[in-house]
């Protein structure tokens, strides 16, 4: 193995942190959903293919830049959530895991050949945005688009954070989390708690898919990697709340810069992928989870 | 023994003939279809998913864990098979059954973490379905791109390099007949029971002292071998080896069968693997040119309905028809 320009893996790393950042957003609503909920949401990666499709649209119908679109793209994606979760979440609330699954992976392939029948294959991207100047700190140059996902990124992990531990709303989310029977005595409203969570947790995936939208383009298979990796950073967390999310976010986005530098970009998902394996095998209950 | 042996390989009596008359309508499908070139692959290509489906149902159905991973076994059944016949002329006889040992030897590498008592059904799925993209990446990082071709080798046997598909699908057909009946077998055997308890509940089944971790996995190499048997079949069927082979939604698909059939239900299992991928190339010929992924969407479709209405599938169907036509004065038990 050759020799590793230091100057090239500071710079990769750093490109990790703020994909790390990303990472920990898109996750975060899968995360909410699967901790509150006890849902198995195998089609959260699709949410982000069809936020990314819908940023695509607006964007370009509207002449808006799409880092703006996510105000737009996050209520409907609420209520988008929302209509999901009545239509088809609802009726498997406390079935069997393996129905769970089947059922949103009825989702997820409706959801990515719909896309494939509207859009058809080829990658769609926005041409236009706001930030397309790179920013240069001495060795390092990051992509300022890059730079603003990361930053959004956190600032809406921790308006969620707040948002769990501060407001009503979140303490009722946590206590049915807890234990949904004693927080229905508690006069807790469970089934509207699981909807607001559901909506919630999809309209993060808008703003992420937004954001996503300032660099890259959108395409029907998105919705496999970003589902997957979803579920790894929510495997790796454990049931450890937004700041356990976010540290393996980070731990993943820092994790596949280091593939990328030592064996090459094939090897992105590959890193991520045996990641999960490892913690899988030696902490079945996640780096940073209570129970 | 021969009288020990026979017992072992016996069936009860409804079911034998149940088989023996599948055997024979599948042998006579290339008769109706006149062994037009075009209709035997298609006939082939479902007698694939069938055998697949009918494999898979041991760890879906009978062991309840979701495996998303079919097409990677399979996969990695064709890729041994198919590099060690184009490179070093091995027959693949030998090849299919060294590529169900590899599939087998990752299988339990994926198995042996995620079965660990008390870890959620949801690890395993996600664990599989990862499987199928890390051995893509694998493979890719080893050969790239290029496809590697299987030439065509004399004799043909030997080498199971026939120029007309009809081979094939008997040998496919032979498949889902023989992986049929491992499937009955089992479900009549002590491994059978243990996992019929294990699906249904599985902390009951530890206390009562079924080592739950060793029976699910003697379902997950069962299944990972006959997947990597069907694969090495498959490649001397298209003779490309790509990376291609590991194709995610493969293991997706396999799996949508698998429940939209009834879980646990082989009957119902073929049965849907017959009827989605008539579907799915009638739709594809039909619609596909101008709505692609409109196959697909039927069954995410058809998924989601039988996940949120009727659970058990079409194994509910198959039982109403049956209890009409042989049982009508008996009540139904089960």
């Amino acid at each position: 193995m050759m020799a590793i320009d230091p100057s090239l893996l500071l710079q990769n790393i750093v490109n990790g942190v703020f994909t790390g950042l990303l990472y920990s957003l898109v996750a975060l609503g899968l995360a909410l959903i699967f901790g509150v909920m006890d849902i198995i949401n195998f089609a959260h990666g699709d949410f982000v293919m069809v936020g990314a499709y819908l940023t695509f649209v607006l964007a370009t119908t509207f002449m808006i830049d799409p880092s703006l679109t996510a105000f737009i793209t996050m209520p409907i994606f609420f209520v988008f959530g929302i209509v999901i979760y009545k239509l088809i979440i609802e009726r498997v609330l406390g079935a069997e895991p393996l129905i769970q699954i089947a059922v949103t992976v009825g989702l997820l392939m409706v959801l990515r050949n719909l896309a494939l029948m509207i859009f058809h294959a080829e990658p769609k991207g926005v041409p236009f945005t706001m930030f397309t100047q790179p920013i240069t700190l001495g060795p390092i140059t990051i992509a300022s688009s890059r730079l603003v996902a990361g930053i959004v990124s956190l600032v809406a992990l921790g308006l969620v954070h707040m948002l769990l531990t501060r407001t009503k709303w979140g303490i009722a989310m946590r206590a049915t989390a807890d234990d949904r029977e004693v927080a229905e005595l508690m006069g807790i409203n469970v089934k509207r708690v699981y909807a607001v969570t559901f909506g919630l947790g999809t309209s993060l995936t808008a703003l992420a898919a937004a954001l996503i939208m300032t660099f890259s383009r959108a395409d029907p298979y998105l919705g496999l990697l970003y589902g997957l990796l979803s579920w790894v950073i929510v495997a790796m967390g454990g049931l450890g709340g937004v700041i356990g999310v976010l540290a393996s976010g980070l731990i993943i986005g820092i994790i596949e810069a280091l593939g990328i530098t030592i064996v090459g970009a094939g090897a992105r998902e590959l890193f991520i992928y045996l990641t999960f394996f490892f913690i899988l095998w030696f902490r079945p209950r996640g780096l940073f989870g209570k129970r | 023994m021969p009288g020990v042996l026979a017992k072992k390989l016996a069936l009860t009596k409804e079911r034998l003939y149940g088989l023996i008359g599948l055997a024979i309508v599948l042998a006579l499908v290339p008769v109706f279809l006149g062994f037009n070139f075009y209709y035997v692959l298609l006939a082939t290509n479902v007698m694939l998913a069938a055998s697949l489906v009918a494999a898979w149902n041991i760890i879906g159905g009978y062991a309840g864990q979701l495996d998303l991973a079919a097409s990677a076994y399979m996969a990695l059944g064709a890729v041994v098979t198919g590099h060690l016949l184009a490179s070093y002329g091995l027959t693949p006889w030998i090849g299919m059954f060294l590529g169900a040992g590899l599939a087998v030897t990752v299988a339990v590498l994926v198995g042996y973490p995620t079965f660990r008592f008390g870890i959620k059904e949801v690890w395993y799925a996600l664990l599989t379905s990862a499987l199928v993209v890390i051995l893509m990446r694998i493979y890719y990082l080893i050969y790239g791109s290029f496809e590697t071709y299987i030439p065509h080798m004399e004799p043909e046997w030997l080498y199971l390099s026939f120029r007309r598909y009809e081979v094939y699908y008997y040998l496919l057909a032979a498949m889902v007949v023989i992986i049929i009946w491992i499937n009955l077998k089992i479900k009549s055997s002590k491994l059978g029971y243990y996992l019929a308890a294990i699906r249904e509940d599985e902390l009951a089944a530890e206390a009562l002292g079924i080592d739950v971790r060793r029976y699910k996995l003697y379902a997950l190499m069962i299944y990972a071998a006959l997947a990597g048997i069907i694969g090495g079949i498959y490649i001397t069927l298209t003779g490309i080896l790509s990376y291609r082979l590991f194709d995610p939604w493969l293991g997706i698909v396999t799996a949508v069968m698998g429940i939209v059939g009834g879980l646990g239900s082989i009957e119902g299992a073929v049965l849907a693997a017959v009827i989605l991928r008539s579907l799915e190339e009638y739709l594809r010929g039909a619609i596909g040119a101008t709505y692609p992924g409109s196959h697909l969407l039927v069954y995410g479709l058809i998924l989601i309905i039988v996940g949120v209405l009727k659970p058990e599938g079409l194994a509910s169907l198959i039982r109403y028809v049956k209890n009409k036509l042989f049982y009508r004065k008996r009540e139904e038990v089960k």
